[in-house]
């Protein structure tokens, strides 16, 4: 017996095998009845590929069937939970041992080639919700530890830090510091008062962690709005991070944490309401999933902050001229909004108060393209390149609209529609609402002018 | 002969279906064995109507981005499933309402809807050989339930066709062996993909009903 004959045959173990061999118990403690009727439900008729923006991008290319990449997570479902695949794995495309299952490549398919926008469910026959199962996988990886790095990072960051930037309790109690100072100087007024951990307020304010480290206007913007209604509002001191990549990384647990220092930080400060500034995966994560990962009953209402300025609008507590804006500008629907949170007239009621030349683009709404920066991707740079080849899909439906700007509810979207706007030369500025809002908004006459 | 016949026709008929209804049962109840996610936030819409659309979404071509860039897919659908039904029911009708198959009507009907099934499936079994994303997903059970579904239809087609020419027996052996087998067969097959179909389609309408998900109007401040 030589070394190496000694040395194979996984006598010393092998980190690989042993990691692929945790999967079918990770599966197992993972799946609901809603995604095993997504496992079973496929019946391969490859309409999934006619939906989805990768498939459509390269259509020579099989793997980029929906259906395909879930049927790399289905295959290890059949072969340990349902009998019949184990009894004849080949015959109904069940996978072979575990041990054998390619774990990287399994993490490039469900981490690099689907935004789980959820477009393919919606165009599913069956109601099959491929994004779920595409989650499902992604979170039995990140278990095991078989993870993009940048998506790694941020998860890290989020569990460590409390926020994904790893802002720290200095950083962002003087960013909102400076947003005060700023709001009273746009506003000409001296009371401004951005509340950190102030208790019984009417509502409170989750942000994403750009508004507060790179890109503050959003909440220059949302501090003027309130304090033009007269809100009574605050942001807690932890918990003020509405984004949540449990939710791209399939980790429930840390869905859960993220969400719960939310939830949490409004009983403690005794909120009446939770408010999300603009992010499409923030909003879902903190108005419908976070309370299902943390375990938490939903008590209080908890709203996009563009419910918020309708209601501002509608009641007259902020006034707006429509007249101002006259560039033409469309809308990119989030699948995080739309396709999942059902918001698809709201931002449009608010877009056609302030602008005199609103172009839809098609198809919109649910039936909208993913922006290709979806679920993480922005984080994950190794998969830039076909993102940015199947974004052609979507570059091609902003020319169509001949508009001057493209308007969205997301930060996400807003990061991935400048990449491929960039990528393709396209002539077009992106915007959110907020910023829009504030362009258009009638201020009250300075006090002493 | 006419004896081997009545067995198939009858007795075996129903001891395949009883095995059919079983295998549907446990199946049923191993899904059901899966928890249910809990929903714990508050509804933005109504899940009951939405449930009700979405159970009838396969009725509803429109509705979706293939069948409305590929509308004679969804006809193919309906044709091939028309022809399952039509098939099935025959199982039925020969041994216990025969009369029914005098009508010349109803005897046509029956005809053209199994003969255009069975075109429909071999253009499905070329189209799963020939496009690449489809071969590339497609399970030996894939192809042998469709070859099996087509050979089926043209068994029903063979079968009531040579009935009503008085041309022996052998077409009716041949169906309904083919049906004994294709009962059997069912549950261990994506064939079983209507059983599941409520339970999954329920799911999704009630997420979508609870979360306003497609109602087309601004929800309720929640």
């Amino acid at each position: 017996m030589n070394a190496n004959t000694h040395l194979s045959g996984n006598r010393l173990g092998d980190p690989a095998l042993a990691t692929a061999g945790r999967i079918p118990a990770l599966l197992r403690a993972r799946i609901n009845r809603q995604t095993a009727c997504s496992m079973v439900t496929c019946v391969h008729c490859g309409e999934c590929a006619q939906s989805c923006h990768y498939a459509l991008a390269r259509p020579h290319d099989p793997f980029m069937s929906p259906a395909y990449k879930a049927d790399q997570i289905r295959k290890i479902f059949n072969r340990h939970l349902d009998w019949l695949g184990r009894v004849f794995p080949r015959w109904v495309g069940a996978g072979g041992k575990t041990e054998e299952t390619d774990l990287s490549r399994l993490k490039d398919i469900v981490f690099g080639t689907c935004s789980g926008c959820r477009r393919c469910t919606f165009n599913c026959p069956m109601g099959v919700d491929n994004a779920a199962l595409i989650r499902l996988a992604r979170g039995i990886l990140m278990e095991v530890g078989v993870v993009p790095q940048g998506m790694s990072n941020v998860c890290r960051n989020q569990w460590e830090m409390g926020n994904q930037m790893r802002v720290t309790e200095e950083d962002f109690i003087d960013s909102l510091s400076w947003v005060r100072d700023e709001v009273q100087y746009e506003l000409g007024v001296n009371d401004v008062e951005i509340g950190v951990d102030k208790e019984d307020c009417d509502f409170i304010y989750a942000v994403n962690p750009r508004e507060v480290k790179y890109d503050p206007r959003s909440l220059i913007n949302a501090a003027k709005f309130f304090y033009l209604a007269g809100e009574s509002w605050t942001l807690p001191r932890h918990g003020w991070d509405q984004t949540n990549f449990g939710l791209f990384s399939g980790d429930d647990r840390l869905g859960a944490f993220m969400a719960g220092n939310l939830y949490q930080a409004a009983a403690r400060l005794r909120a009446k309401r939770i408010v999300v500034s603009e992010c499409g995966h923030g909003y879902r994560s903190v108005r419908w999933e976070g309370y299902n990962w943390a375990k938490h009953n939903q008590t209080i209402p908890t709203e996009s902050v563009i419910e918020t300025i309708i209601r501002y609008l509608r009641e007259g507590m902020i006034k707006v001229d429509r007249s101002r804006y006259r560039a033409s500008v469309t809308f990119h629907d989030s699948c995080n909004v739309a396709r999942y949170s059902g918001l698809v007239e709201e931002p449009r009621w608010i877009l056609k108060q302030i602008c005199s030349d609103f172009r839809e683009m098609h198809p919109n709404g649910m039936n909208n393209f993913c922006c290709t920066g979806g679920s993480g991707l922005l984080v994950m740079p190794e998969y830039r390149d076909i993102r940015l080849e199947v974004a052609k899909i979507k570059a091609e439906q902003l020319k169509t609209t001949g508009a001057d700007v493209v308007c969205t509810m997301c930060h996400n979207c807003r990061d991935g529609l400048g990449d491929l706007i960039s990528h393709y030369q396209l002539d077009m500025k992106v915007v959110q609402i907020m910023d829009l809002v504030a362009g258009a908004l009638i201020l009250p006459e300075k006090q002493g002018s | 002969m006419n004896e081997f016949l009545g067995i198939i026709q009858h007795k075996l008929h129903m001891a395949v279906l009883a095995f059919m209804g079983i295998a549907y049962v446990l199946r049923i109840i191993w899904l059901l064995n899966f928890s249910a996610a809990r929903e714990r936030t508050l509804p933005a819409g109504q899940p009951a109507g939405v449930v009700v659309s979405s159970l009838l979404a396969v009725a509803k071509p429109w509705t979706r981005e293939g069948s409305n860039r590929n509308p004679v897919f969804y006809v193919q659908f309906v044709l091939f499933h028309l022809g399952a039904a039509a098939a099935i029911s025959l199982t039925y009708f020969i041994p216990y309402r025969p009369e029914l198959l005098k009508y010349g009507l109803f005897m046509r009907t029956l005809q053209i809807t199994l003969g255009a099934a069975f075109v429909v499936g071999l253009l499905r079994l070329y189209r799963r050989l020939a496009e690449p994303s489809l071969r590339m997903i497609s399970t030996p059970d894939d192809y042998f339930a469709l070859i099996m579904m087509t050979a089926f239809y043209a068994a029903a087609l063979g079968a009531i066709s040579v009935n009503s020419l008085m041309m022996g027996n052998g077409p009716l052996w041949a169906f309904f062996l083919m049906a004994a087998f294709f009962h059997f067969y069912v549950p261990f097959s994506k064939i079983i993909h209507y059983l599941y179909y409520p339970f999954t389609r329920y799911y999704l309408g009630k997420t979508m009903g609870h979360r306003n998900i497609g109602n087309g109007k601004i929800s309720g401040l929640s």
